[in-house]
């Protein structure tokens, strides 16, 4: 069975030049739950857009054994859930059960299989009363957990997740780790609070100027006071 | 967010919410260009078409103070129009009611047929907009054969216009902060066109990410959607009603004034 993601040797550019990743190699198993941890602007985001094909650099990107490149880029994007750090730009449509439905209709899927992928998936984040809402009535929790279920009703097998406890309140991240942790799929998320990521995570792999510094054990890596301290991070209350 | 939604009472239920969009968005095509069409000397037969729109936000339970506040929020750009109309149009001319009659200018007589026409035909948008979802609305004009594009359009701008107007405070408040004192209309007018621009270069940065997050779920430019629309006996008997009424209005009432 291929592995969930798999690359080799990526690395990236910005037009100006500035290297944004170098000479990154992972793999990823199915069923983990993987947090990219590092400073801002280590690279964490970028990684994230390249694993669903939307930045083109060097190297090899491989999402459950398929390259990415235009021929296979519509199965990759039905396998793997892209979750934007915003809500606000991942939830464009006028009302929260359109917003939920735009993936499934966009597989081809018909009215009724779309109408049970689209209650199946606001249940799941507890916003089952809320599919007549328009976004801009939602909570910022809510709007992250709405931004979730767009992702959950394509019942993707790998969802990336961009900084999601941002912005949120202790008990709103609370809820987002009950949630992420209750999921089956395999879970990528980057994130600067450590206390979330070792609430989530079970391997952690530290980027910082574009490069994977150290990539294993959740406990291990982030129990590490000094690795931790030289990366612009602080070890989980938890684990102090 | 703290700024008035337009459709804050959308989400409400009555009998002229569970009408279908489609027959609200056709009366309210029909209502607009008949009372635009009035002559101008119509003033009086204004009131009589308002008694339509107001009739429907009473039954859609729509408190006519938030109606009028809305209408408030928009006057400034008619005011401008209608009160030129005296400074250019000077024409003496004898108006009667009834018994009553006095002496006025033709530019008067425009600016309030324009302020009337302007007041009734807000009425009438106010209460489709407040008695109607907007994606139920986007859905019908669908239906109704609108271009997927402008579909697509229309869902965007009432999406992110209430996006834009929070970074617009948010903006503002970072320059009210800092503001100690007038610097004076030009080095103020740099520092609105500078505003202006990031709010350019936020907006072209969102319009990138919405654009990745529609590709991530599987966007390839065809727009597809769940009609749930279904035009019934009672939302035909609605758009009979308001129709006769206002042809009723249009062909057989003349204006007293």
């Amino acid at each position: 069975m291929p592995k969930a993601i798999e690359i080799e040797k990526f690395s990236y550019q910005y037009p100006d030049g500035t290297a944004a990743l170098s000479d990154i190699s992972l793999s990823i198993e199915h069923g983990r739950r993987v947090a990219l941890i590092g400073p801002n602007g280590a690279g964490k985001s970028t990684l994230l857009l390249a694993m669903a094909g939307f930045v083109k650099g060097t190297g090899k990107v491989l999402i459950e054994g398929l390259e990415i490149n235009r021929k296979n880029l519509k199965k990759i994007r039905t396998s793997l859930g892209c979750c934007l750090e915003n809500p606000d730009d991942q939830l464009f449509m006028p009302t929260l059960f359109d917003d939920v439905a735009f993936g499934p209709l966009n597989m081809g899927l018909e009215g009724e299989q779309v109408k049970a992928r689209v209650t199946d998936a606001l249940q799941t984040v507890g916003l089952a009363e809320m599919a007549d809402k328009a976004p801009h009535h939602l909570s910022a929790g809510q709007k992250r957990a709405a931004a979730i279920a767009t992702i959950l009703s394509m019942a993707p097998k790998i969802i990336t997740l961009d900084e999601p406890d941002g912005s949120l309140d202790p008990r709103n991240r609370n809820n987002l780790i009950t949630l992420l942790t209750g999921l089956p799929q395999t879970l990528i998320i980057t994130t600067c609070d450590m206390n979330f990521a070792a609430s989530l995570a079970d391997r952690v792999i530290l980027l910082d100027d574009g490069r994977i510094i150290a990539d294993g054990d959740a406990k291990k890596i982030m129990s590490d006071s000094y690795l931790m301290a030289e990366h612009g991070l602080e070890v989980p209350t938890k684990m102090k | 967010m703290h700024h008035a939604y337009i459709d804050k009472f959308a989400y409400q239920d009555s009998p002229i919410h569970r009408l279908d969009s489609r027959a609200k968005f056709i009366v309210l095509l029909i209502f607009t260009a008949v009372v635009v069409s009035l002559p101008r000397t119509s003033l009086s037969i204004l009131f009589c078409y308002a008694v339509g729109p107001v009739a429907v936000l009473v039954m859609a339970k729509i408190p006519l103070k938030f109606v009028f506040k809305q209408i408030l929020l928009v006057s400034p750009f008619v005011l401008v129009l209608a009160l030129s109309c005296p400074l250019y149009d000077k024409t003496p001319v004898r108006v009667a009611f009834g018994p009553f009659f006095w002496r006025t200018t033709i530019g008067w007589m425009r600016c309030f047929v324009i302020l009337g026409k302007f007041v009734v035909t807000m009425l009438a948008l106010i209460s489709l907009v407040s008695t109607t979802r907007f994606g139920d609305l986007l859905t019908g004009l669908q239906k109704l054969g609108l271009p997927k594009l402008l579909i697509i359009q229309l869902g965007f701008l009432y999406r992110y216009i209430f996006v834009l107007i929070d970074k617009v405070h948010h903006i503002l408040r970072a320059r009210n902060v800092r503001r100690l004192k007038n610097l004076g209309f030009k080095r103020e007018l740099k520092i609105a066109a500078a505003m202006l621009g990031s709010l350019l270069i936020r907006s072209i940065d969102t319009a990138e990410r919405i654009n990745i997050a529609m590709q991530a779920r599987g966007f390839d430019r065809t727009w597809h959607s769940l009609s749930k629309l279904q035009i019934r006996r009672c939302d035909l008997l609605f758009a009979l009603i308001a129709i006769f009424f206002m042809l009723g209005l249009y062909f057989f009432i003349k204006p007293v004034l």
